[in-house]
């Protein structure tokens, strides 16, 4: 019986994701077209856009979900969330700020790899084969880096410079806050739920190489769309 | 080197992993997202309608592209309308330019539309605009210029595109040019 639930959760789980794929993680074309379309200051717009933005990247969700598969205490949810914060809005001001321009599907396929490399070291991998664990702490701080970087490129296109452009950017981060904030009570949400199953030990491993297909998924598909598109 | 099973067990479930995500890709999501269908299976699963599905970047063409230079001469509030033959998804792009401030509507009329029905896309007061245009629909496609001074403007514009026909109208003046290689 626990086994039925446990696997309904896990495809209710798969099916929220699908769902948010379809939502798609840039910015959508009319919502690109509204923000070009903005002058001057507009925090509530880029704030909404920003929190948008993390609830509909699946890829950062997985993420997400990775790096707080394993931690039960608030205390360590909280400082990884807040270094994953923290690089992610050093490169999204300072990308805006400097006019960065990097390809956005090779920092999507990085973002992928990142959902690869935590399965990885979820599942022990790094620790058994090579006998060190690199310090999560880091990676999470590094690939933080990268999540903002993809944003701020993918923001540079809609977002004019200009006396605002820094009120724009502020909301728009906070909102990123925000939507990370709720997608992350979600993920907590359901893993509580999943962790309340005797099965959830024994399956982890199983989730996690899930999570690693996912992760190996979008990097590829990122890479093609760098080569291709 | 010996491994033990733990070890094992993680190489190969991560490679099983990384297996099951290139077949994915290879096989359905590729063909589908980018048109690239190295096996044969997007073809034969018939996927590859969907990566031209949010508009393919390329159209290719037979006839053109046609080059238009042309300038009109507007009294004080006399205007004219310059219009170009589009078919749907046929694209030109155009720069005009006005020695004074002229008023300007963009806009476009589809072929069996009731007469005097056309779609605006950008009304203002400038001296010059530049731009891009991709036909949504079979008819033709252009500008209104009306002088709002007191003075003689003159207005010209450049186009290219994939044009087939010109139509001129205003002030009595009803002119139509054809384009062909």
């Amino acid at each position: 019986m626990t086994f039925v639930k446990f696997y309904a959760l896990l495809l209710a789980v798969c099916a929220a994701l699908l769902a948010a794929k379809s939502l798609g993680h840039d910015l959508s074309a009319d919502n690109a077209a509204y923000v070009q379309g903005l002058e001057g200051t507009a925090v509530i717009p880029f704030l909404y856009l920003g929190a948008k933005h993390m609830f509909t990247g699946y890829d950062h969700l997985l993420f997400l979900l990775g790096v707080i598969f394993f931690l039960y205490r608030p205390k360590d949810i909280i400082l990884y969330v807040t270094l994953f914060t923290l690089g992610h809005s050093i490169t999204l001001f300072l990308g805006v700020w400097g006019h960065w321009q990097v390809s956005g599907h090779l920092v999507d396929a990085i973002i992928g790899l990142s959902i690869v490399y935590k399965a990885f070291e979820n599942i022990g991998g790094f620790k058994l084969l090579w006998g060190f664990n690199p310090d999560t702490r880091v990676a999470v701080f590094v690939f933080g880096l990268c999540h903002g970087l993809g944003l701020a490129t993918k923001l540079q296109g809609y977002i004019a410079s200009g006396d605002s452009l820094m009120i724009n950017l502020l909301s728009f981060n906070l909102g990123v806050e925000l939507g990370q904030l709720l997608a992350l009570s979600l993920i907590l949400i359901i893993l509580l739920q999943l962790r309340r199953y005797a099965a959830f030990q024994s399956r982890a491993f199983a989730i996690n190489i899930v999570l690693m297909c996912a992760g190996f998924i979008l990097a590829g598909n990122e890479f093609a769309g760098y080569l291709f598109a | 080197m010996s491994q033990t099973p733990k070890a094992r067990r993680i190489i190969l479930a991560s490679s099983g992993a990384a297996l099951v995500a290139a077949i994915l890709l290879t096989t359905i999501i590729l063909p589908s997202e980018y048109g690239w269908d190295p096996l044969g299976t997007g073809a034969a699963l018939g996927l590859m309608e969907l990566a031209g599905e949010d508009g393919t970047p390329l159209t290719l063409q037979a006839a053109g592209p046609y080059s238009d230079s042309i300038a009109f001469a507007l009294a004080p509030y006399e205007s004219v309308e310059y219009k170009y033959r589009l078919e749907a998804d046929d694209t030109m792009i155009f720069e005009w330019r006005a020695n004074e401030e002229v008023l300007v509507d963009m806009h476009a009329e589809p072929d069996g539309a009731a007469p005097g029905y056309a779609q605006t896309f950008n009304k203002t007061r400038t001296t010059h605009g530049k731009g891009s245009y991709r036909a949504g629909f079979d008819g033709i496609h252009g500008w209104y210029w009306q002088n709002r001074t007191q003075e003689d403007v003159i207005v010209t514009l450049k186009a290219q595109g994939f044009f087939t026909e010109s139509l001129e109208m205003g002030n009595g003046r009803s002119n139509t040019r054809q384009f062909s290689e």
